[in-house]
């Protein structure tokens, strides 16, 4: 009897801090911090997740980024592919975070991009639009899975840019 | 113990890491600061709701309208942004805490700086702040595994000055009063072998692997033996660096990439060049 007790009362305290409830239309935050709503201006219309309300972060699921052949092969596809241009210079962070769904497909790119001292700053679309494409072109992302099954979650790349050339790709 | 006891204790330890989470606000009160304390109490109802989320978010926000430079809610509230790696908004947050609460949060900085974004040298500028003003230990990293010390040592390598970094390593080292922590004979060890003192790095890989045996230590003693013309200890160690990765005794790190992290790719092409050789 005591199991069933404890049983219940843990499952009301863990749904109090899992639960995703619709945002109220005043609040200034999404659901979750880093949240990507589908647009259908934006987004390919086949692009679909499982569970769009439970979409993971990529270090709930591992620890660190899983790529096929690891972040070793990760970084030689932008090294090979990425043709720095020489009129592009820019220097700068940028991020583009996206999501794979349960299947290891990848869908809803965002891009955003900085000087080196944080503040927000379009870099060179000559470097941008590269690094979105090659991104968009990722085909080794691994279908990541807790204990239910295979999860949709959201995985980001950022490159720091020096003089146009990439210098360090992250996480 | 009965059954019951342990569910008890079980249960008891889960709440109590909910709770740890979160901030002492008596300490406000017995500094008599009650703003901070009012708003440590409205920022205590955040801590049930996952770090990511609008609930968490909103209720920090609360916190800081009751007290504005309650810089342990922008702390918090920065925590998400960096691991989804929103540096913008990142930056904003954590300056804001770093700005309300100096001392306590400019070595954070410093270290996400170096970990999370590959800032080196923003990082190295917050860590000597912190040197500054700091007349003891500066303290370790967010999760313990690195000294504060020791991560500037691997920003000024990163940034070319293998030799800075390894006086500060040594220093460090010398130090009695500093705990040697899991990586750092790996780290002090790549750094020798970069300058090519092989016997020091082989001395400092060898203490790593009493310490704390890892693929990359493997890997990188076996580097040192093939440059020293040792063929023999270079196929022992890459062998046995391929065994250990496979066995998952690698450095891996939560969210982000460690500095000296070897792949499988790595190990693998070093073993084929050293079958090519043979033949």
């Amino acid at each position: 009897m005591y199991k069933i007790i404890i049983f219940f009362f843990s499952i009301i305290i863990m749904t109090q801090s899992c639960q995703h409830l619709s945002v109220p239309k005043d609040s200034r935050y999404l659901s979750m911090v880093g949240d990507i709503a589908n647009d259908p201006k934006l987004d390919d219309p086949n692009f679909t997740l499982c569970d769009e309300k439970n979409t993971k972060q990529y270090h709930n699921l591992y620890e660190e980024m899983q790529y096929e052949g690891e972040k070793y092969a990760l970084d030689n596809i932008f090294a090979t592919q990425f043709k720095p241009s020489e009129e592009a210079k820019d220097s700068g962070m940028i991020r583009i975070r996206f999501i794979v769904n349960c299947k290891g497909e990848t869908g809803r790119f965002r891009l955003m991009s900085s000087g080196y001292d944080y503040k927000k700053k379009q870099v060179d679309k000559a470097i941008t639009d590269q690094l979105m494409t090659i991104t968009k072109s990722l085909k080794g992302w691994k279908i990541l899975s807790d204990k239910k099954g295979p999860k949709d979650y959201y995985q980001y790349l950022i490159f720091k840019i020096t003089d146009g050339q990439i210098k360090e790709i992250m996480p | 113990m009965t059954k019951l006891t342990k569910y008890i204790i079980v249960w008891v330890i889960a709440l109590c890491q909910t709770i740890s989470s979160a901030q002492n606000c008596n300490v406000f009160l017995y500094q008599k600061d009650t703003l901070q304390y009012e708003a440590c109490l409205i920022a205590e109802d955040a801590y049930q709701y996952y770090q990511y989320s609008r609930e968490y978010q909103e209720i920090l926000d609360k916190a800081i309208e009751k007290c504005p430079h309650f810089s342990y809610a922008y702390l918090n509230k920065s925590t998400a942004y960096l691991k989804s790696g929103d540096f913008i908004t990142w930056k904003y947050l954590i300056d804001k805490a770093v700005e309300y609460n100096f001392r306590e949060n400019i070595g954070y900085r410093g270290w996400c700086k170096f970990m999370f974004f590959r800032d080196y040298q923003g990082a190295i500028d917050d860590i000597e702040s912190l040197e500054a003003v700091s007349k003891g230990n500066i303290g370790y990293s967010a999760g313990g595994h690195y000294h504060l010390k020791v991560a500037k040592a691997l920003c000024y390598k990163q940034l070319g000055d293998v030799d800075k970094a390894i006086s500060i390593m040594e220093q460090y080292m010398l130090d009695s009063a500093n705990q040697i922590s899991v990586f750092d004979h790996l780290h002090l060890g790549v750094m020798y072998l970069e300058t090519e003192a092989y016997d020091k790095a082989i001395t400092q890989l060898n203490l790593q692997s009493v310490q704390n045996d890892l693929a990359e230590n493997q890997y990188y003693l076996a580097l040192c033996h093939k440059k020293m013309g040792n063929d023999s200890l270079f196929s022992e160690h890459i062998t046995k660096a391929k065994e250990m990765y496979l066995r998952n005794q690698k450095m891996v790190f939560h969210y982000t990439e460690p500095i000296d992290r070897v792949y499988l790719e790595e190990i693998n092409q070093a073993l084929i060049g050293n079958e090519k050789a043979d033949k």
